[in-house]
């Protein structure tokens, strides 16, 4: 079978993978790099559960194919960790009670995560526009919203 | 009640959570074994079609297949929970009987070769007529389905006490009417998955479930392996809402594969495949009549039931009880006639549902409050008059341990200011209030009771062994609360072992709302046995009483005297030196009357205590479009204790999207045989800004047999948060609703009804 070579950054780390031209960044994430932080949920780009953010902006690692990544920079929840410390976001998730059976966490903590990037300040309006391309089935979001908002206060 | 607890009723951050925020927790579809071998099911494309001939020969011929089996490679047992029920064998070799149903399947190298070697087999079929409506598919001469049901009617529920129709005669306002509505997808995050491996006779499996031992015993059955080869192991679980709580069809064909190929299998359901091949949720057609005096006492109620069962029997007879008993513990009948009908339909396999029944339990409320302003009454009165207490017993002869509902019908009230406001609702603005009470545990045998092992080691931390099950509610973190408490050892030095069959004792599992009041209840007790073995070696060696030995940080004190104290570690060690290790087993095993049966004695004791809950909802409706928007929601629950309020908090606010904002946004589309919605783009699972402001309110009563007083946490909010929506809707329109979910389409035939329009 063809296929094709890409170079790509990840979790601040170069990798060159050969992989088929139709794969999807998120088969190639967990398949290839075993970083099955990102989930599956839907395939469609409906639920956001595998999002990855690709030179700063969230996506939904389901619908991007891995070739098109050839000199990125990824960031998956895997290398969320620096030095060792969790990432305020994964710190105000775990207090604030945001976590339940955890299939959505790592996808809503990236859309949050690159929200705050690029808005420190952002109000509790812009986190629920933000995070409404997610879907969660277990909380109602509420404990969510908080954990964002939590985080931006730290991270400020 | 003791009342000075160091963890327990604290907000905890979760055991599981860290696992969960840094990626690391690993789900079914996350493992990998070496020579592991991907697995496709083949479906069938017919409603209802005689099977005439299965050969998979063609898929074995495909380079880097190295299994396929139908049927015909299965024992042909048919499962079902019970034995007059058992009508599902999984893969079928006589007949399909709804579109997307297991027929085939491989196990390859790869994604790609399993889907090409799909397309090898063949399957002879002779389609035959089909039927989809439960009405239609009851009438003589209508397609039958399994030849065993006469008329298609699986199950009938019939239960009849007092003297209905002469209370009815006597009522002085009797009321009938039909609500209706769609099945709900369960939807939860994790589409169905499962990995199985077989190596020196023993088959070890890892899905999500709700009840690991259960699954073992049913698996052990079709595969005709004795139990202790089929052993389930624990893993994460993406979700559950009540539809892991079956033995499911890929669990047979993963189960097949793995043992005929010998390496290990694993199949993903796809999210398609989740919603028309894993489990659904049922279409329920509730008539409801009801007699009131006119002080809106309820003298009667007369139900006809009829719930789309869709192929197979599943949880049959329980799902056809169960709106009717969480209703019923709820509210005082004195005569009351329930006809319970689930009846077969070409379409999916249905279970119970967290927030089973919404045609009847909102019916029955919002028909409560059109009732009640017929009687000029207030709506909230009328639910405190009805409402059991403490003390009483319910229709069908249940106890009621603890009651906490006047206190949360009062406190959602109060809250929402809702009595002036359901007085004067402003123009297309309702308000609404649904009650119910649950069953913590209901009869499941020898399987009701839950047992613990605990260990304490020579680094003074424990180790506890369960059959408990986390489906994401975090019952996890709360068995190791409860355990903190009890041994005065910080949770992060406490281990779970849970949910593995091998090593875990009998428990109920997460289902039927047992694992507070049951599972932690076994774990408080063997921790309270093991602390007894630790009190007495430290009061000897510190020189004073055992009743005034703390245990707290990990270490045992003088409560008199708090600087004579040592590390439990050191009572550790000191227990293994005479032989005589700190290692406790306890269980508990609710009071629950075991002669009753769902459909041939449908009364007695139902489960050890009920929990209860108000929900108040505050809807608003756009005259031009009928959508309706909920700015606020408001819920009381009553969980005995909250052994940690925020994760209770995170139950109710969850129920409040997947049953009070679902009201107006999900609910399965048909076609005949075909579900038209299985994806997350056209099945509307409630979004962050479809939520209303949220306030929750958890209601204290203190359960006098629950761990620390605690009962279930949360499931009452959803089963009365569609409820409390209906009523709203009743509340600004004046009208009734006839069918859920409340989609613009349908809000505006209301309001077209409302002005007379036709």
């Amino acid at each position: 079978m063809k296929t094709t070579k890409v170079s790509f950054q990840i979790n601040n780390e170069n990798v060159t993978l050969e992989v088929r031209p139709y794969e999807t960044l998120l088969e190639t994430l967990r398949e290839r790099l075993v970083l099955t932080g990102a989930k599956e949920a839907c395939g469609m780009g409906a639920c956001g559960a595998c999002t990855v953010i690709v030179n700063g902006i969230p996506l939904r690692s389901c619908l991007v194919l891995t070739p098109e990544v050839e000199g990125a920079d990824i960031t998956t929840i895997e290398g969320l960790r620096q030095n060792g410390n969790l990432h305020p976001l994964q710190e105000a998730f775990m207090e604030k009670g945001a976590v339940q059976c955890g299939f959505c966490t790592s996808g809503m903590i990236m859309t949050a995560k690159a929200l705050l990037d690029r808005n420190k300040k952002p109000t509790k309006k812009e986190i629920v526009r933000t995070i409404s391309s997610n879907i969660c089935r277990c909380t109602g979001y509420k404990k969510i919203v908080e954990a964002v908002e939590e985080a931006a206060r730290k991270t400020r | 009640m003791k009342d000075d607890l160091n963890i327990v009723g604290k907000r905890v951050v979760r055991s599981d959570s860290l696992a969960k925020v840094t990626g690391e927790a690993r789900y079914t579809a996350d493992l990998q074994f070496p020579n592991m071998l991907v697995a496709k099911v083949l479906r069938s494309p017919y409603p209802h079609a005689r099977i005439v001939g299965i050969d998979v020969s063609g898929a074995l011929k495909v380079p880097g297949v190295k299994a396929a089996i139908s049927g015909f490679d299965s024992y042909g047992v048919k499962w079902g929970v019970f034995r007059y029920t058992q009508d599902h064998a999984m893969l079928h070799t006589d007949k399909v009987r709804y579109i997307g149903e297991d027929i085939a399947a491989v196990a390859a190298v790869d994604e790609e070769t399993a889907i090409e070697a799909l397309s090898q087999i063949k399957v002879d079929y002779e389609p035959l007529p089909a039927v989809y409506d439960p009405i239609e598919s009851m009438k003589d001469g209508a397609p039958q389905i399994h030849d065993q049901y006469k008329n298609n009617i699986n199950v009938h529920i019939h239960i009849d006490v007092g003297e209905v129709d002469k209370a009815m005669e006597k009522a002085f306002l009797v009321r009938e009417d039909t609500f209706t509505a769609a099945g709900e997808a369960y939807a939860m995050m994790e589409p169905y998955a499962v990995v199985a491996s077989y190596k020196n006779g023993y088959l070890d499996l890892y899905m999500p479930n709700a009840g690991p031992h259960v699954r073992a015993k049913a698996l052990s059955n079709m595969l005709k392996l004795p139990l202790n080869r089929v052993r389930i192991r624990h893993i994460n679980s993406g979700g559950a809402f009540g539809g892991r709580s079956e033995v499911a069809p890929g669990d047979l064909v993963a189960s097949l594969l793995a043992i005929k190929s010998g390496r290990p299998v694993k199949l993903v359901l796809s999210r398609e495949e989740n919603a028309t091949s894993s489990r659904q949720v049922h279409d329920i057609i509730a008539t409801i009549k009801t007699g009131m005096k006119k002080d809106g006492t309820i003298l009667a109620k007369d139900y006809k039931v009829i719930y789309d069962g869709g192929a197979y029997s599943s949880t049959g007879p329980i799902a056809t009880s169960i709106p009717f008993y969480v209703y019923e513990e709820c509210y005082r009948f004195p005569n009351v006639r329930y006809n319970g009908y689930r009846v077969f339909t070409n379409k999916g396999i249905r279970g119970m549902y967290g927030c089973h029944g919404r045609a009847f339990l909102a019916g029955n409320e919002a028909q409560m409050d059109v009732m009640a302003k017929e009687l000029g009454l207030d709506p909230m009165d009328v639910r405190l008059k009805n409402g059991l207490r403490a003390g009483e017993v319910t229709a069908t002869k249940s106890k009621i341990t603890s009651c906490g509902l006047k206190e949360t019908i009062l406190a959602a009230a109060e809250k929402t200011n809702f009595k002036k406001r359901w007085a004067k609702p402003s123009k297309l603005k309702g308000v609404g209030m649904g009650c119910v009470a649950i069953m913590c545990g209901f009869p499941m045998g020898f399987r009701s009771g839950s047992s613990c092992y605990v260990k304490i080691n020579d680094d003074g931390q424990v180790t506890l062994v369960t059959g408990l099950v986390d489906n994401g509610q975090g019952n996890e973190s709360m068995v190791i609360q409860v355990a903190s408490e009890v041994l005065g050892v910080p949770m992060r030095d406490i281990n779970l072992v849970c949910a593995d069959t091998e090593v875990t004792n009998l428990d109920p599992g997460a289902y039927s709302q047992a694992a507070a009041f049951v599972g932690a209840n076994a774990v408080r007790v063997a921790c309270e046995n093991a602390r007894k073995q630790v009190v007495s070696i430290a009061a000897e060696k510190l020189g004073v009483k055992e009743a005034d030995i703390g245990l707290k940080d990990g270490a045992a004190y003088s409560m008199k005297d708090p600087d004579k104290k040592m590390p439990i570690s050191w009572v550790v060690r000191e227990a293994f030196f005479r032989g005589e290790p700190i290692v406790a087993t306890g269980s508990f095993f609710p009071n629950i009357d075991f002669e009753r049966e769902w459909v041939t004695r449908p009364w007695g004791q139902m489960a050890g205590t009920f929990s209860f809950g108000t929900s108040v909802a505050e809807i608003d409706i756009d005259a031009e479009t009928g959508r309706i928007t909920i700015p606020r929601f408001t819920s009381a629950h009553d969980c005995g204790r909250a052994i940690n309020p925020m994760a209770v908090e995170g139950q109710m606010e969850g129920s409040i999207q997947q049953a009070g904002v679902a009201a107006i946004t999900e609910g399965n589309l048909w076609d005949k045989g075909h579900l038209l919605n299985p994806d997350l783009l056209e099945y509307k699972v409630p979004l962050a800004c479809d939520m209303p402001d949220m306030d929750t309110i958890i209601i204290s009563s203190r359960d006098p047999a629950g761990p620390f007083g605690a009962k279930e946490g949360g499931l009452t909010v959803r089963m009365n948060a569609y409820s409390a929506v209906a009523c709203a809707l009743t509340n600004a329109t004046g009208e009734l609703f006839t069918e859920l979910p409340l989609t613009p389409d349908k809000v505006m035939k209301i309001l077209e009804r409302k002005k007379g329009v036709k």
